[in-house]
């Protein structure tokens, strides 16, 4: 819309792009994180792809002044913020790679412009993390509440106290140097309603009006996204495959970057004629 | 024993092992492996959770010594952190003993990259901090109240600018149209006057609006041709009739070469010099204001100005000279209880002064005068024409001509000069008084175009919209929002309802002209480029706790009536006049009984919605009695309504809190005869 001077969405969502293939492969981080969550996983596909790279508004480094608590109310309100990139860098065939609460974020996008898409890839999403009526999401509305304290209880801890050092990587020397603690920080009350928009969030009617293909990567014990959640997932889209990976917790990306970047690989090759 | 016999303590013989050390440390310690598993753990931390060796290695994970909400945060924000940084400092969570209780806890974690046999391991230490958290606790609670009490503040002044902004756009529109029906030269430098005035007010009330956003530096300078002998002669006039009647010349020195046109912020410069000309006025009871405009320097396409507003009045004592550009401040209390004002002026004009890069000097004699000055830089701009009114193209004419426009809004006043500049316009137009007759007339009848009111009771402007959107039309109109609003955020929202674009009111015909073509020449519907609206950035007003403190102060004393409310600001805005204290109380009488049956009705319906909009019609009522408790309670309970905490006994508690308090108002008000009030004042 006109009315309103904005910043381009490449500004506003820190929008990084790399790679030098031509088929764009979009990686959307999840919550409590930023686009560094994809370091060990995006550069296997710089070579073969054009890598895009992105905060959601009020991750990393996005622009903060661009928050807006209507607008952000629900999740389609980032899925917006997607599509506008992706008219923005005028990206066709894309392949969105999506951790977390990001998938349902993906899945929305995908059913606004399919033709926009041409594969998604769901790390742990759930279409809802509330258990309801005879569907298991694996946690109770009080949980979040219980979240919302930890929360509070780390104000100080994730946003102001942590001043950014700069520190090598012994490990890893080919990230070299970097400010260390410049990683995943939010603004506490966006932190917050982040929080609640993704756990209270229900997408379950919006995945069988996916038609993009989709794979569904689910980590083994996983309490954010249980298995049967994933499974959820794949049986309500219309066209997916399910893989269960050996990697535990929430954040394969991160903790078993090489299995979950080559049962991507896998899935590109399967698919691709 | 004492220090001398230390040498019978046998020297080797006393050993500590390390695994000790680590037993008995006074912080606990636990290592896992790189899926969470336990596999070390000290006695320490096995003390304060209560357990066994045995109940935690190999059989609990790190994230299961949490509660619920620790375990989600742990996945989502702790563990990609460690994995990217390879160590965590001081993250709290609160540790679950055995019993379910639980402690809280900070915690360290290093990440131990594999080595040899060893796989990649973490370690992490934590500590008790049962007392820290228990002061931490009490901080953050005195933060939240303060943040929350900004907040509300911030919320009030936003309403309020709505509030000033509804009227002004009236007047606004009133005198546009009466400067174009045929006048007598007397009337029409009158309808002249009254257009620059209120036009230079909705800028103050804008620009007040700006302080906050100057602070949270969303001000920027614009740039753009103006007249400043235009300008001058205009603060010449507003301040006229007030100079005239205090007695006092108002004189203006401008230098021969100070060029006609300009490039800059006029509005800026407007506003400082309307604050310097109005102290200057209010605090001269004898003598003179003047207004000095030099050209100081000719730069190389810049020229350096100098701006001089002296007076002849009271002055300011040395002592206080600095104060004055601070918030909130006047030389002394008296000055304020004698000439009034926010104190605000100063604070706002040094700080656009700032922006131009700027400062504002003084320089004052106690009894003799004060002189304000400040130098600007502006471009000069040689190829300047003068603004002519902009000529409706043929083009333009024709499909003006050809089209039909519903104009929907639950003010008649709005509709009526939104009507005026249509008809101007040779533009065909109805009116609809809510978007229930909306709907009902484009069932009936083709439109082109709508301007639809955000605001309005019952069915508002985007439900409005999207029952639009949903209607079989055999073609649908364009959809064009009219809002009052300060605020932003609502361009999503705008979009999802189904609007392509959206003026803000009052709207400057122009613009609105503009933005009707435009629309109407694209009949798909294109958005159009680039539209300057400089009032609807997303402004997140922060206001000065003291800023409503100021608005709070203006209260008299109380007048002995039930302390929930009070009339004071009736009595002086009805001049104490018996009969027109009567009618405002009355009126106010007869809106809250309206009101009261409305919260209970939102209450009743569990709806936010209804409270929010209750709320947001009834701050000014609210406002001149100061109901102040009144308006606490009922935005607690639509907070409560909000939070889903409908069931709970809170709920009912403060709605029957807030009922009472609106029967004690209202009998109240019931009692009070204008005449008594008014004897035991005078």
């Amino acid at each position: 819309m006109s009315s309103l001077e904005k910043i381009s969405a490449l500004q506003r969502n820190n929008v990084k792009v790399l790679g030098s293939g031509i088929q764009p492969m979009l990686f959307a981080h999840g919550y409590g994180c930023d686009q560094h969550m994809w370091r060990y996983v995006y550069p296997e596909f710089e070579k073969d792809y054009k890598v895009i790279l992105f905060d959601h508004v009020g991750a990393g480094n996005s622009d903060n002044n661009s928050y807006s608590k209507e607008k952000y109310d629900e999740l389609l309100g980032y899925s917006e913020d997607i599509l506008e990139i992706c008219e923005e860098l005028d990206l066709k065939d894309v392949i969105f790679v999506a951790h977390s609460v990001s998938c349902m974020i993906a899945a929305l996008a995908a059913n606004l412009e399919p033709s926009r898409f041409s594969k998604l890839i769901m790390i742990g999403p759930s279409a809802r993390y509330i258990n309801d009526d005879g569907y298991v999401g694996g946690f109770y509305k009080e949980d979040i509440d219980d979240l919302m304290e930890a929360l509070d209880s780390n104000y100080l801890g994730w946003s102001a106290n942590m001043a950014p050092v700069i520190m090598g990587n012994p490990d890893k020397p080919e990230l070299g140097e970097e400010l260390t603690n410049s990683f995943c920080r939010t603004n506490p009350e966006i932190a917050k309603h982040f929080a609640k928009v993704t756990f209270l969030s229900d997408n379950r009617k919006d995945l069988t009006s996916v038609v993009v293909p989709t794979l569904v990567l689910q980590c083994s014990q996983d309490i954010i996204a249980p298995v049967e959640v994933g499974q959820y997932v794949h049986d309500n889209l219309q066209n997916s495959e399910f893989q269960i990976l050996n990697a535990t917790g929430h954040c394969p990306n991160l903790s078993a970057p090489e299995e979950t970047t080559l049962a991507i690989k896998n899935y590109l090759a399967s698919t691709t004629q | 024993m004492s220090i001398t016999n230390k040498h019978s303590i046998p020297k080797g013989k006393v050993t500590e092992t390390a695994e000790e050390l680590y037993e008995n440390s006074p912080c606990g310690y636990v290592s896992f492996l790189t899926d969470g598993t336990i596999y070390n753990i000290n006695r320490t931390l096995l003390s304060w959770l209560n357990s066994t060796k045995e109940e935690i290695i190999y059989v609990k994970k790190f994230p299961d010594l949490f509660k619920i909400g620790g375990q989600i945060f742990f996945e989502t924000h702790f563990f990609p952190l460690i994995r990217m940084q390879g160590f965590i400092q001081e993250i709290n969570f609160d540790i679950v003993k055995k019993d379910r209780s639980s402690f809280p806890g900070l915690i360290n974690v290093n990440e131990i990259p594999a080595k040899g046999k060893n796989p990649l391991t973490y370690r992490a230490t934590i500590f008790d901090i049962t007392d820290r958290k228990k002061y931490e606790k009490e901080l953050m609670a005195a933060k939240k109240k303060a943040e929350e009490d900004s907040h509300a503040k911030a919320e009030f002044l936003s309403t309020i600018s709505h509030e000033i902004r509804t009227p002004l756009h009236a007047i606004l529109g009133i005198g546009n149209l009466l400067s174009k029906t045929h006048l007598n030269e007397d009337q029409k430098e009158y309808a002249r006057i009254l257009l620059l005035s209120s036009e230079n007010l909705l800028g103050l009330v804008n620009n007040l609006l700006d302080l906050s956003k100057i602070e949270a530096e969303k001000v920027e300078l614009e740039k753009r041709d103006f007249n400043i002998k235009n300008m001058v002669k205009m603060l010449q006039q507003t301040f006229r009739v007030k100079a005239a009647e205090k007695n006092i010349d108002l004189l203006v020195e401008m230098d021969e070469n100070v060029p006609q046109e300009l490039s800059g912020d006029p509005i800026k410069l407007s506003q400082i010099l309307t604050n310097l000309i109005g102290n200057a006025i209010k605090f001269t009871k004898k003598g003179s204001v003047s207004i000095i405009i030099e050209h100081l320097e000719t730069g190389s396409n810049e020229s350096l100005f100098g701006f001089k507003v002296c007076d002849t009045g009271m002055g300011i004592p040395q002592d206080k000279l600095e104060a004055i550009f601070q918030e909130f401040s006047q030389a002394s209390y008296d000055v304020n209880l004698e000439y009034g004002g926010t104190g605000l002026g100063l604070t706002i004009s040094q700080k656009l002064l700032h922006l131009h890069k700027s400062e504002m000097k003084v320089q004052s004699i106690e009894g003799q005068g004060s002189e304000f000055s400040f130098e600007i830089w502006y471009e000069v701009n040689e190829n300047y024409s003068c603004p002519k009114d902009k000529k409706i193209s043929t083009e333009d004419r024709k499909i003006l001509e050809s089209s039909r426009v519903l104009v929907v809004d639950d003010n008649p006043a709005n509709i009526y000069i939104t009507a005026q500049f249509l008809n101007d316009w040779k533009l065909e137009n109805e009116s609809a008084k809510s978007g229930f007759e909306a709907i009902e007339m484009l069932r009936k009848k083709d439109f082109d175009l709508i301007l639809l009111d955000l605001h309005m009771p019952k069915l508002n402007g985007y439900k409005t919209a999207k029952e639009i959107r949903a209607l079989k039309l055999k073609k649908q109109p364009i959809l064009i929002a009219l809002s009052a609003s300060e605020r932003g955020e609502i361009n999503y929202k705008l979009k999802k309802a189904g609007f392509q674009d959206h003026v803000p009111k009052p709207f400057q015909p122009e613009k609105l002209l503009e933005m009707l073509v435009h629309y109407l020449h694209n009949p798909d519907h294109q958005e159009m480029k680039k539209y300057p609206l400089t009032n609807l950035e997303s402004v997140e007003e922060m206001v000065d706790e003291k800023e409503i403190q100021a608005v709070k102060n203006t209260s008299q004393p109380q007048l002995g009536q039930s302390p929930s409310f009070n009339v004071s600001k009736f009595v002086k805005m009805s001049n104490h006049n018996a009969l027109y204290l009567d009618k405002f109380i009355k009126s106010t009488l007869d809106a809250l009984v309206t009101y009261e049956q409305e919260f209970l009705d939102a209450v009743k319906a569990n709806s936010t919605e209804m409270l929010g909009d209750l709320i947001h019609k009834s701050t000014m009522s609210m406002f001149y009695i100061q109901a102040d408790n009144l308006s606490k309670l009922m935005e607690e309970v639509r907070i409560l309504i909000e939070k889903d905490v409908t069931a709970t006994e809170i709920l009912q508690k403060k709605s029957k809190a807030c009922t009472a308090e609106f029967k004690k108002i209202i009998e109240g008000l019931k009692k009070l005869k204008a005449g008594e009030i008014l004897a035991i004042l005078d």
